[in-house]
């Protein structure tokens, strides 16, 4: 910059000696020669001696600023008095100008700067905008194809931070909720299906509120609001930052309704989100700790009815480095099979345990392990979102869903991926997941399975906020059946058929 | 009656464990250093406190190599406590610094934005070429490091991130042997 600057002056100086050597000549060509009326016109070097200033006098007569170019070139004779007016006077008009220019840049500047945007109290991004392509290989009804397109996921996110008070509002929409959710009515059997009564377009809302900033970080926040629970590893990871495609059997198993086996039908054992409110924060520098209460009544609640009976839940982890940990999950309370708005829950006690893992390789960087376990316990009488039910008791026409008694459910998986970033396959992924989901561990004949192999291409991968990718997982899938002595066909059976999808994603915030 | 006061002095021992302040550097790097060094002055009069053995916050703006180590250069960040301890932006400008480290680091620690502590000894102002630009900024050798893989957010906004997604916050320590 200095240099640029030195230029410059070296080139205004030139500019300066050219204008006062041609400026005669101008004046005698166009005649607009700026030279007050009666002052012959004067050309430097052949001013005789006399006229130019001397040296003696020069220091003198000089006004302010004698160091400048145009008074050494004064003082040298180079240039006249009237010249030497001339540039100053061009000089303070462009400085008043420049001035000018200056005080409306920071007149905008000011205003720019107090735009909410800017001052991350406002922010929006793309959470996840993903397009599937899916084979399945399960027969489907007349009029459906195998193959698929759709738009999996279409999510706006805002956010912001209010002060260290407020460190974050969140708010999230899902522009394809459009689905109407089934209300699941109180009653017997014989009573009416559930009707499609609410859509619920915004998924996730909530505030983070930090009462005392020295409490930070062993009691870091409240959160409240709806959100992804922080239950294990994928519960809580975004849709926008999976390693694969389909969601986790624990999510959600299954299709159809209920049996008396409590095998069947489709199983929700741990909802993603919910209405809740917790604290969070961290000892020792190595233990996080998660302790609230919720709805569990997944994200719906607010449409169907949000007093559900409530559960408490604890999660603590306990990292092994900076981004290897293992954490144990804690899930008590009650859980109701009418009114509810997740599927496979019964009347009376309901618990969940979960322990899960993340190893991040130091030693072999790209590579990452992760796992879950997870085993819980469903009351009575569990329904399916729409079927009518009403209390614990196993007779149908009486209570209404699945007539099964208490199940204790288990699943786990085991996740591996290395992210190679070198060489001619630098950003592409291979990934491996292996998981299982038992229905009812007191049951046989009904577990799931299933293998994924993936490979993932990244055109950008900045997590959390930033990852495009490719994805194309194949999925080896398997299903026992639905309970003992059951009939059970696998060919219109999703989960008894492998399938292959790719998914393109954009994730930019 | 002994159970009590066991118990007693258990939880007194988590509880004071648990809201210990976070040792990220090595004891013996730590000894003699100037937590309350005054960055100011030493920006303005670089050449006036040299030798001293300082701890400084920052923000990484770029990092080149040079004859086998690294020449980082940071913006000068607070270190505060509260609500995660480390180096945090506080809206304020502030000058930067240049930190010379005999050593090597993996690329992913020196993007620009990543948080740093740094303990080394001041020298005297090095002529640094900062965006093209060649400046003339206080510096100081490195004996240990320590840097958040924060990508230009706070340490503070981990591991919770926007976005919904438990993002753990990649930290490590390094010290060049002695």
């Amino acid at each position: 910059m200095r240099r640029l600057q030195r230029q410059a002056v070296m080139a205004s100086l030139a500019v300066v000696c050219m204008w006062s050597l041609g400026a005669p000549a101008w004046g005698e060509q166009g005649g607009t020669i700026l030279r007050p009326p009666g002052i012959p016109p004067v050309v430097a070097q052949a001013e005789p001696a006399p006229a130019a200033p001397a040296p003696s006098q020069g220091p003198t007569v000089l006004p302010p600023g004698g160091t400048s170019i145009e008074d050494l070139l004064l003082q040298k004779g180079s240039i006249t008095m009237d010249e030497w007016i001339q540039i100053r006077a061009e000089q303070e008009y462009s400085g008043a100008e420049s001035a000018r220019r200056i005080d409306a840049i920071e007149d905008w500047k000011t205003r720019t700067e107090l735009l909410p945007m800017l001052r991350d109290k406002v922010n929006f991004g793309l959470n996840a905008l993903q397009f599937l392509y899916s084979h399945q290989d399960a027969h489907v009804p007349e009029g459906k194809s195998q193959d698929n397109f759709s738009i999996r996921r279409s999510e706006l996110l805002f956010w912001g931070r209010i002060s260290d008070t407020l460190p974050r509002w969140h708010a999230l929409m899902e522009f394809q909720s459009i689905n109407l959710g089934r209300e699941t009515p109180t009653g017997g059997s014989g009573a009416a299906t559930g009707q499609p009564i609410a859509s619920t377009f915004f998924r996730e809302s909530y505030i983070d509120f930090r009462p005392f900033q020295s409490w930070a970080p062993y009691m870091n926040f409240i959160r409240m609001g709806i959100f992804r629970m922080p239950f294990g590893i994928f519960t809580e990871t975004s849709g926008g930052l999976r390693d694969i495609i389909s969601s986790p059997y624990l999510t959600s198993v299954g299709s159809g309704n209920g049996n008396r086996t409590g095998s069947a039908g489709t199983i929700d054992f741990l909802q993603e989100r919910d209405f809740f409110v917790d604290v969070r924060g961290k000892l020792f520098n190595r233990l996080e700790y998660v302790a609230g209460i919720m709805n569990n009544n997944n994200f719906h609640a607010n449409a169907t009815g949000a007093n559900a009976p409530k559960s408490f839940y604890t999660r603590v982890r306990l990292f092994g480095t900076d981004v290897s940990w293992i954490s144990f999950t804690s899930i008590q309370g009650e859980s109701n099979n009418a009114n509810t708005n997740i599927n496979g829950r019964g009347k009376g006690a309901f618990d969940r345990y979960g322990l899960d893992f993340r190893y991040t390789s130091k030693i072999i960087p790209g590579l990452m392990v992760q796992g879950e376990w997870w085993q819980g316990h469903d009351g009575s009488n569990q329904t399916t979102v729409g079927r009518p039910a009403n209390g614990a008791c196993l007779d149908q026409a009486i209570c209404g869903g699945s007539g099964a008694p208490g199940a204790q459910r288990r699943t786990w998986y085991v996740l591996g991926k290395y992210l190679i970033s070198d060489g001619f396959l630098q950003n592409w992924e291979p990934t491996i997941m292996y998981e299982q989901f038992d229905p009812s561990t007191s049951m046989s004949n009904d577990l799931y399975t299933r293998t994924i192999l993936g490979l993932t291409y990244y055109f950008e991968n900045f997590p959390p906020k930033v990852q495009s990718k490719i994805q194309f997982n194949y999925e080896f899938r398997h299903h026992q059946g639905n309970g003992p002595g059951v009939p059970y066909d696998t060919t219109f059976d999703a989960f008894a058929q492998n399938a292959f999808l790719v998914q393109f994603q954009i994730r930019f915030m | 009656m002994i159970r009590m006061p066991r118990t007693i002095v258990l939880v007194i021992f988590l509880a004071v464990t648990a809201c210990a302040p976070v040792q990220l550097f090595p004891t013996d790097a730590t000894n003699g250093v100037d937590k309350e060094f005054d960055f100011t002055a030493w920006r303005t009069i670089p050449n006036a406190k040299t030798g001293q053995k300082v701890q400084l916050g920052g923000r990484v703006v770029q990092a080149n190599g040079r004859n086998g180590g690294l020449i980082i250069i940071a913006t000068q960040l607070p270190i505060v406590q509260q609500p995660a301890y480390g180096p945090k932006d506080m809206g304020r400008r502030s000058g930067e610094f240049a930190i010379f480290y005999a050593g090597s680091l993996d690329p992913k620690w020196l993007k620009p934005g990543n948080r740093l502590i740094v303990i080394g000894t001041t020298q005297e102002a090095k002529a640094v070429v900062v965006d093209d630009v060649q400046r003339s900024l206080p510096s100081l050798a490195a004996r240990c490091l320590h840097v958040w893989n924060t990508g230009g957010k706070e340490i503070a906004e981990f591991p919770y991130n926007a976005g919904g997604g438990y993002e753990p916050l990649e930290e490590d320590t390094y010290c060049v042997p002695q």
